[in-house]
């Protein structure tokens, strides 16, 4: 499968301490990543990095071949790129027009952007309240919304940040049946997480960060 | 002329739509109005900025506009006197004791309280607001929009808030307005220079618009704060 990110040399420090040390890293098409670690030890500062977030030293990066400076990504490549926060942010407006940001971010006509948003928020169960206030909803549900917010935009690459944390056994179940449906032929998953049964779903790779660096027998 | 009379004079000029009255409540709304819709904008972003952009400074700035805001508005006309005065920087452009003098100092009135307001909503926005909308796909500037009105209330209340200290504040209207009949006479200045020539009734009516002015303001902020102001805070 083709390497849609490549990373070389990616060093990221603070207040002179090195906070994540990754000599190579590569995400292939169709697979889905399990970024396993304890707290602190990087996930999220690896994915908000990725997400355009977070500064970070990279000798080298690679977007679907094209070397590019990871801290000055076109438009077109940042779009590419779906981020979703450990707690998600609901702007104060309806479910709908959450996931309708993005979408009128990129100009996409108010018929078009209704007809999307609608679609994405049934793929995510949350029809129903697609006009309720997104900050009145519950964790779960506003997960849900974050991913069709995500979804919406059809990125080649989608980073999650911890998407199970702090959810019900229900919303859980229901988030990570979500997720394995985002993983498709030409999409890149990659998720920060401590869930195990995430870790073990089918087919993903599992990736471990411990001290900052990834660590050997994990996939890679 | 005891109390009553001179309330109940006050309320027939009111009502009576006393051309002379109503020409000075005209002026101060006018004027502080115009301040407002014109350092707003750009007091609003600077709030944003000095709330959201790190740089060399800011600090000070921060520091300087909060101190701003009690600056003393009589000094604000002084300042504005000599650079508008005849032999002023800017003695050429005569705007001195006309509409746009009052303008310019209520909007240096009204500039660091916006701006002070707006930081502190601004500062006290969700960081992840900003972030969601930037991985959506928003650049900088959409994603300071979006950010804003997420903090809409705040920056409501900011606008709110300036309007309030320019409407009441006499010492710059004073200065560079001259109290000028029907030219530059607004509500505080009335009050201040009639009432000590007898004109009580007129005080007491401008006194009762002001009152009424600040009340509905506040009422209005109050309002369009409505569920939006008690909601509860996001909480992990």
């Amino acid at each position: 499968m083709a390497a849609v990110i490549e990373v070389g040399g990616l060093v990221k420090s603070w207040g002179g301490r090195t906070a994540l040390r990754i000599p190579q890293l590569v995400l292939k098409a169709g697979s889905s990543y399990v970024l396993s670690g304890d707290n602190g030890a990087g996930k999220s500062t690896l994915l908000r990095i990725f997400a355009g977030l977070e500064p970070a030293q990279v000798e080298r990066f690679a977007f679907e071949g094209r070397l590019l400076q990871l801290d000055r990504l076109p438009a077109e490549v940042r779009r590419q790129i779906g981020f979703v926060h450990q707690h998600s942010y609901m702007f104060s407006r309806s479910a709908l027009a959450n996931v309708e940001y993005g979408l009128r971010v990129r100009g996409t006509s108010r018929n078009e952007r209704a007809r999307l948003a609608h679609e994405a928020l049934a793929w995510a169960g949350m029809a129903e309240l697609a006009g309720a206030p997104a900050q009145r909803l519950s964790g779960g549900e506003q997960q849900r919304v974050a991913l069709a917010r995500v979804k919406v935009l059809s990125p080649r690459v989608y980073l999650l940040d911890e998407p199970t944390a702090n959810l019900d056994a229900d919303g859980r179940q229901r988030v990570i049946e979500l997720i394995a449906q985002l993983a498709a032929a030409d999409k890149v998953v990659l998720i920060a997480c401590h869930d195990l049964e995430m870790i073990n779903l089918p087919g993903v790779v599992r990736l471990h960060l411990e001290n900052g660096s990834l660590q050997p027998g994990f996939g890679h | 002329m005891d109390f009553l009379d001179t309330t109940r004079e006050a309320f027939r000029l009111l009502f009576s739509g006393d051309p002379t009255l109503w020409g000075i409540i005209w002026v101060s709304i006018k004027v502080s109005v115009l301040a407002l819709m014109l350092a707003g904008p750009v007091a609003v972003a600077a709030g944003f900025v000095l709330a959201h952009v790190v740089f060399p400074g800011r600090r000070l700035l921060v520091i300087l506009v909060q101190a701003f805001q009690s600056f003393p508005t009589v000094v604000v006309g002084l300042l504005l006197y000599l650079l508008l005065s005849r032999q002023g920087p800017l003695g050429a452009l005569h705007l001195l004791f006309t509409q746009p003098a009052m303008v310019l100092g209520q909007m240096a009135i009204a500039f660091p309280v916006l701006a002070a307001y707006t930081l502190t909503a601004v500062q006290g926005a969700d960081l992840r607001a900003h972030e969601t909308a930037a991985s959506l796909g928003a650049g900088r500037l959409r994603a300071a929009m979006t950010t804003l009105c997420e903090v809409r209330f705040g920056v409501m209340a900011a606008v709110f808030m300036g309007f309030g200290r320019i409407i009441s504040e006499i010492g710059c209207s004073l200065m560079v307005g001259g109290n000028i009949a029907g030219l530059t006479r607004n509500i505080p200045t009335a009050i201040a220079l009639e009432t000590s020539k007898g004109e009580f009734a007129q005080g007491v009516a401008l006194g009762i618009v002001l009152i009424a002015l600040a009340l509905a303001v506040n009422v209005a902020l109050a309002a369009a704060q409505g569920q939006g102001g008690m909601r509860r805070a996001w909480q992990p």
